[in-house]
């Protein structure tokens, strides 16, 4: 398979070239070069810290009618008329009505013009970026302008959908969070709550909670280079590929070094009202950079990112500064995404990825997705992490161990020294400021921080304070070595309950122990606040690609201990509380319940929880979540103890490199490429194996045309995990991980990084996107193609490609005759559970870099809506650009019964879905139905769902209504949370499309 | 239409739905099997699907796409855009091939027969949920007792399997195969009383409410007996059931049957548009004060009429 050529490689005899736009965007260009040749002011953006930025930029259509360049020389820029000589970057557009679309709109724009491929690049991603950033230095009034224009437009379509504010839907949900159920304690590892529920307290009761949930709502978040700025500092001084001597780093060294060096210059803070020192950045709510992840992708927005419409951050023009002239430039091609494309002369996998439309590999980014082994942190502290390894490096002669496990070791101890430094720092500060502290109560405070941060984490932890704090500082740690996406904290009720039940043991009054159950709420809640103090950066593009997301760190509550017995404890319903007082998207709150051992009493909380705040935390049927898990073959101890991960991802706690969401898969496009001969449209590129043309009657059965959709399939995979491994191996050499590998049971017993296969157990996991609209989309080719001969193959194609204009008659019949999953019939079951199997035995017999295997899961994150937009009409009936079903929900109109709904999902074959799944349902209280009763019902579904052998499920408790009245007027519905596809998100801050996805999904009466 | 009283042997019923997911038609979770047929004929029926016992042919116009697969194969040109309710109800002949041929579900068969085992088969994969729920299986209609031999086998069949049965009933049965039949398996009834005026019961609902009020006393008694729940309705209709006059007259027969509970239905009037997917537009249909909700205001005020007599209202919900 070949890569598709540019258009200067095809040898095109030229066609007349429309004159008019290659000579207008010629001038254009030649204009631009003018302002920088001889603006000094605009000159000056030129220069980076080392030199001048040379790099040229190549642009031309696919026929060839528009070929133009620019370069940048040693501080001069020239226009040309024809592609550079050596471009960096090849933007190729679709034709000069895409080229003249491109000179009206914003930088973000164009990049949402690659995504929806009606261009594409070839090359350097971040000098794309850096040229967008000059043209937007020219054009900034221009595109302000711009970008207000399109808010507003887009404010008056929105108001369309309930032009008056329904001030009665706003109350319904405050009334809904301010009732409150009660319970007996009934779980044995329930000692001290004696109502669990704690209805007796609200957000009134804890004002420093209040502020942070306030403060998470209202802030815009502020770039911050702190991590970004040391790390390169040191880099520049010590060398990234080789050392001052020009000798080749060892990138464990390297990186643990360099952390080092950050944790211990980092500025310590401790905030105004916290309980825990430290912060993930210097502002209050910080965006955090990565620069070998995305950094770079955001340079063309350096300028407009505070004014764009989704998400807008806060930046500083010393901020801007300092990471064009100083930081970026460092970046360019040290990138997980440009190291590929340089090594491997872009292959064939990383062009499909680029297009967008197939496949996003998160490798592009991170390997976060994990969950670290805290407990033993909590047990030894890093200093008795230090002695383990520090015992392996001393006998490292006698066990004949390797010089890269010797660095290995060596690189983790430099990075648990550098936590202990940073504790140390905050230690200091929080001293510092105790001592001039009027109010008695806060210095109190002050002083007891400062003395848990001197002691941990480098020892111990004795008190709930200090293991609070152990997390908390292990966890900024971790995202100083690793990108913010997904990385997970784990069973955060197992970690505590020790703690908390020895701090009650040493009181004596009923008073005292209740004043300490208040102060572990206002602790779980300072985690759950503080944790909330970054935001992941997040280029335009990734607004439409992962809208709303936060970090997605998933906390995991409940389910069994690793003896099998009930895990429910009090720490679990104090988390319970503290996530029905926070109501906010993050953390990711994921609940175990194992059916015969968690009581009804705690699904019970689960569901009033989920109905106070309208969409968390999701729920999980235990047993079946291992079940899926079974041909691993994980001991059961370790099994019992799982964790989700990033959205429901199951990880083996602090013993597994699952990386569990290395990418999202569109499945639908292998259909789309079936039923085009391998062609995919929306790229109009001939990429797949030729498995028949069904306008020249290919596909005599239905056996045919499925075989033909599971080779594209398997092109796709193969492409995609290729891809996937490569990435692994650019991780190994630009992004060791020796803190993260430090808490990976293995990596220390291997002296092996766990981006090498370190950790006792290696998997990657997928998620697998469009289930339901291939299973819909294949039942209605066979039943009414093959079984009923209603319509040849070739009209349904016809149809399709003409978005069923003009086919009304087809459209109903793919509508309305087809049992659809969803809709309670065994064969469209049946159709699912094969095409899941199908995908997951194509992942599942493929290894990843680390050795393991891949692993399934169907979720989606909103990749739905994503490659929804990028993809045509399919034979289901979805029209083109519609969204395809979250998750594996079944489609809206597949039944008007929930029950239906309910027993599809739970009969699908858990064995195909090893890295979980998610299932939405949008269930709505009735009007005057009273709580106790409405959280029965919802029990019953969970229940009865689990009972049949469900999963996961997901419940959005708010209605259609209110969703539109959202949608019209944000302003009163900002802390509106709404379950996407394994993840929550405001509501408001939705891009439309997704809105409305949401807004169609099926809604049932409770 | 079968005359209550009458031995001759029955002719199955045909079904017209079987809801799943239904909260308000009793506890819990519940599939609501409907049938087809009714002694009655309340001019404000809200299910006049379920009216008349035998096929027949709805057109709902909002799923019609305009395709015409349906004039196709119409042999009697029953089918027109010119006429406003698409379908001359005279010239159809009900053989349903248009319904066959709509690719749209916008033509429809209104009632199939279904065996009792189908039935079974049907709600047997919600048992889970009535078991977490404490719900069950409501038989609604139509009137489900003019199939009183049908009904029987159904309920035992439920029952043998554990089943919680409820029966939606308009009253007007013949007590000795109702209690010989139905009785035994019954979990609970929920049993409607209209107006308590005979006349008007007559004029409104075609047919002498004085069997119906025999049964529901009849029934009482044996729900004293603690064995089944028994769950007086009154549906308000505007105009016609929801004077204050009808109101007290219910209390008064309520108390007097030592009955402390009862459920005023709130009046729905979205009735004429099924109606009129049947052809069956009726003078009711059109009359200014049967097309609007009730006000709230006015139904707590009856409400309180019943609450003065020791008769609480609501319940039978959940």
């Amino acid at each position: 398979m070949s890569a598709e050529p540019i258009a200067s490689d095809v040898g095109t005899t030229r066609r007349a070239r429309h004159l008019s736009t290659h000579y207008l965007v010629r001038s254009l260009l030649s204009l631009l070069a003018f302002n920088y040749n001889r603006r000094p002011s605009l000159r000056r953006w030129l220069r980076h810290a080392d030199g001048w930025f040379d790099f040229a930029i190549g642009f031309c259509t696919e026929s060839g009618s528009v070929e133009v360049g620019i370069v940048f020389d040693q501080g001069k820029v020239r226009a040309l008329g024809c592609l550079p000589a050596q471009p960096d970057t090849v933007m190729i557009l679709r034709d000069d009505a895409v080229v003249r679309e491109m000179l009206r709109v914003t930088p973000n724009e164009t990049m949402n013009m690659l995504l929806r491929n009606k261009m594409r690049m070839r090359g350097n991603l971040a000098c794309l970026n850096l040229f967008n950033f000059f043209v937007s230095i020219l054009l900034e009034e221009h595109h302000r302008r711009l970008g207000q224009q399109q808010r507003a437009q887009r404010e008056t379509e929105r108001r369309r959908e309930a032009p008056a504010l329904d001030e009665k839907r706003c109350a319904v949900l405050a009334r809904r969070r301010a009732e409150h159920l009660t319970a007996s304690r009934v779980d044995p590892g329930v000692r001290y709550l004696d109502d669990p529920y704690l209805a007796r307290y609200s957000l009134d009761d804890f004002p420093r909670l209040r502020r942070y949930r306030e403060a998470h709502l209202r802030d815009r978040p502020e770039i911050c280079c702190e991590r970004l700025q040391l790390l390169t500092q040191w880099y520049r001084e010590h060398g990234f590929e080789t050392d001052r001597d020009g000798k080749p780093w060892v990138p464990e060294l390297r990186q643990a070094m360099a952390l080092k060096h950050l944790m211990e210059h980092r500025r310590p803070i401790v905030r105004e009202h916290s309980l825990l020192a430290g912060s993930h950045t210097t502002k209050e709510i910080g965006v955090l950079l990565y620069g070998d992840g995305q950094a770079c992708m955001f340079w063309g927005e350096l300028l407009s990112i505070p004014y764009r419409e989704l998400r807008p951050y806060e930046i500083s023009d010393q901020t801007r500064r300092i990471l064009h002239h100083e930081l970026l430039p460092f970046w360019i091609k040290r990138n997980f995404h440009d190291w590929v494309r340089e090594r491997y002369d872009e292959p064939l996998c990383q062009q499909l990825e680029n297009r967008w439309a197939v496949y996003f590999l998160w490798k592009r980014l991170s390997i976060s997705h994990t969950i670290l082994d805290f407990p033993k942190l909590l047990r030894l502290g890093a200093r008795g992490i230090i002695d383990e390894i520090a015992v392996r490096l001393a006998a490292a002669d006698e066990s004949g161990a390797d010089q890269r496990q010797r660095d290995t070791w060596r690189a983790m101890i430099l990075c648990l020294e550098g936590l202990i430094a940073y504790a140390r720092n905050c230690s200091a500060e929080a001293k510092r400021l105790a001592e001039s502290e009027p109010d008695a109560k806060r210095r109190a405070e002050l002083e007891r921080m400062a003395a848990a941060c001197q002691r941990v984490p480098e020892f111990p932890a004795t008190t709930l304070d200090e293991a609070m704090h152990t997390v908390w500082l292990g966890w900024v740690a971790l995202h100083m070595e690793n990108t913010n996406t997904g990385l997970s904290f784990g069973r955060l009720d197992q970690f505590f309950q020790p703690y908390f039940e020895a701090d009650l043991h040493k009181l004596q009054t009923a008073a005292e122990r209740e004043t300490y159950v208040e102060h572990a709420i206002e602790l779980a809640g300072c985690l759950y606040g503080q944790h909330m103090d970054q935001v992941p950066l997040s280029p335009d593009i990734g607004n439409y690609l992962f809208c709303g997301t936060s970090s997605s760190e998933a906390v995991t509550l409940g389910g069994v201990k690793p003896d099998g017995t009930c895990a429910v404890n009090d720490m679990t319903y104090i988390f319970l509380k503290v996530t029905e007082l926070f109501g906010t998207r993050e953390p990711n709150v994921n609940a175990r319940f194992h059916p015969g051992i968690n009581s009804d009493t705690y699904l019970r909380r689960l569901c009033e929880v989920n109905l106070a705040t309208t969409a968390t935390p999701s729920m999980h049927n235990d047993v079946a979540v291992m079940d899926s898990l079974a041909a691993f073959g994980y001991p059961p101890e370790h099994l019992r103890d799982w964790s989700a991960t990033g959205c429901v991802e199951a990880t083996i706690s602090g013993r597994h490199m699952g990386m569990t969401n290395c990418m999202m898969f569109n499945a639908v496009a292998a259909l789309e490429m079936a039923l085009n001969n391998g062609r995919h449209p929306l790229m109009r590129w001939d990429v797949g194996p030729r498995t028949g043309a069904i306008e020249q009657g290919a596909f005599a059965t239905f056996e045919d045309f499925y075989a033909a959709f599971e080779q594209q399939l398997r092109f796709l995979v193969e492409q995609s995990v290729e891809y996937n491994n490569i990435l692994g191996h650019a991780h190994t050499l630009l992004r060791p991980t020796p803190l993260l590998s430090s808490l990976i049971d293995g990596c220390i017993e291997h002296g092996r990084d766990a981006t090498h296969g370190g950790a006792r157990y290696n998997t990657s996991g997928v998620a697998v996107i469009g289930l339901a609209d291939i299973t819909d989309s294949l039942l209605v080719i066979e039943q009414l193609v093959y079984d009923q001969g209603q319509v040849s193959l070739a009209e349904l194609k016809q149809a399709v490609d003409a978005n069923f204009e003009g086919h009304a008659r087809l459209h109903a019949l793919a509508r309305n005759k087809v049992r659809l999953f969803g809709s309670g019939d065994d064969a469209a079951v049946a159709m699912a559970n094969r095409v899941a199997a199908t995908i997951h035995d194509l992942f599942g017999a493929r290894l990843n870099h680390r050795g393991g295997p891949y692993t399934t899961g169907f979720w989606s994150m909103s990749n739905h809506a994503a490659f929804g937009a990028l993809t045509g009409a399919l034979p289901s009936g979805r029209l083109a650009g519609k969204a395809f079903t979250p998750g594996l929900t079944p489609e809206p109109h597949a039944s008007k019964n929930l029950l239906d709904n309910i027993r599809d999902v739970a009969r699908l074959d858990h064995r195909n879905c090893d890295n979980n799944l998610a299932f939405n349902i949008k269930v709505v209280p009735r009007p005057g139905s009273d709580r106790a009763a409405t959280v029965d019902e919802l029990v019953a579904y969970v229940k009865s769902y689990f009972e049949l052998g469900g999963m996961q499920i997901q419940l959005n408790a708010v209605d259609t209504a209110t969703l539109r009245d959202a949608m019209a007027h944000p302003e009163a519905y900002r802390d509106l949370l709404v379950r996407i596809s394994g993840y929550n998100a405001y509501f408001v801050t939705l891009y439309q499309d997704m809105q409305r996805e949401l807004i169609e999904r099926a809604e049932y009466n409770i | 239409m079968p005359d209550p009283g009458s031995d001759a042997p029955e002719r199955p019923p045909l079904i017209v739905d079987i809801k799943g997911n239904a909260l308000d038609d009793g506890p819990g979770i519940r599939a609501v099997v409907f049938f087809k047929g009714c002694p009655l004929r309340c001019a404000w029926c809200h299910n006049p699907e379920a009216q008349r016992p035998g096929v027949e042919l709805s057109f709902d116009p909002a799923r019609c796409v305009g395709c015409e697969s349906c004039l196709e194969v119409c042999g009697r040109g029953a089918l027109s855009r010119a006429d406003p309710g698409f379908v001359d109800r005279e010239r159809c002949d009900r053989c349903l091939a248009c319904a066959a041929a709509c690719p749209a579900g916008a033509l429809e068969t209104v009632g199939e027969t279904r065996s009792v085992e189908q039935v079974l088969a049907a709600v047997a994969p919600y048992r889970v949920f009535f078991d977490t729920s404490g719900g069950g299986v409501t038989l609604s209609g139509g009137e489900p007792t003019l199939f009183m031999d049908y009904l029987g086998e159904l309920l035992r069949a439920l029952k043998a399997a554990g089943v919680h049965t409820l029966l939606q009933t308009c009253g007007l049965f013949d007590w000795k195969r109702f209690a010989s039949a139905a009785l035994p398996y019954l979990d609970a009834v929920y049993y409607d009383i209209k107006l308590m005026d005979d006349d008007a019961h007559r004029s409104h609902c075609g047919a002498s409410n004085r069997v119906i009020l025999d049964n529901f006393r009849r029934l009482q008694a044996v729900a004293e007996g603690g064995v089944l729940e028994l769950l007086p309705r009154t549906p308000l209709v505007p105009g016609i059931t929801d004077s204050d006059g009808n109101v007290r007259a219910l209390a008064e027969f309520l108390r007097g049957c030592g009955v402390h509970r009862c459920r005023l239905l709130d009046y729905n009037p979205l009735w004429p548009d099924k109606a009129a997917k049947l052809g069956a537009a009726s003078e009711a249909a059109r009359r200014p004060e049967l097309r609007r909700w009730l006000e709230r205001g006015h139904v707590a005020r009856l409400e309180a009429i019943l609450h003065r007599a020791g008769i609480e209202t609501g319940g039978g919900e959940r």
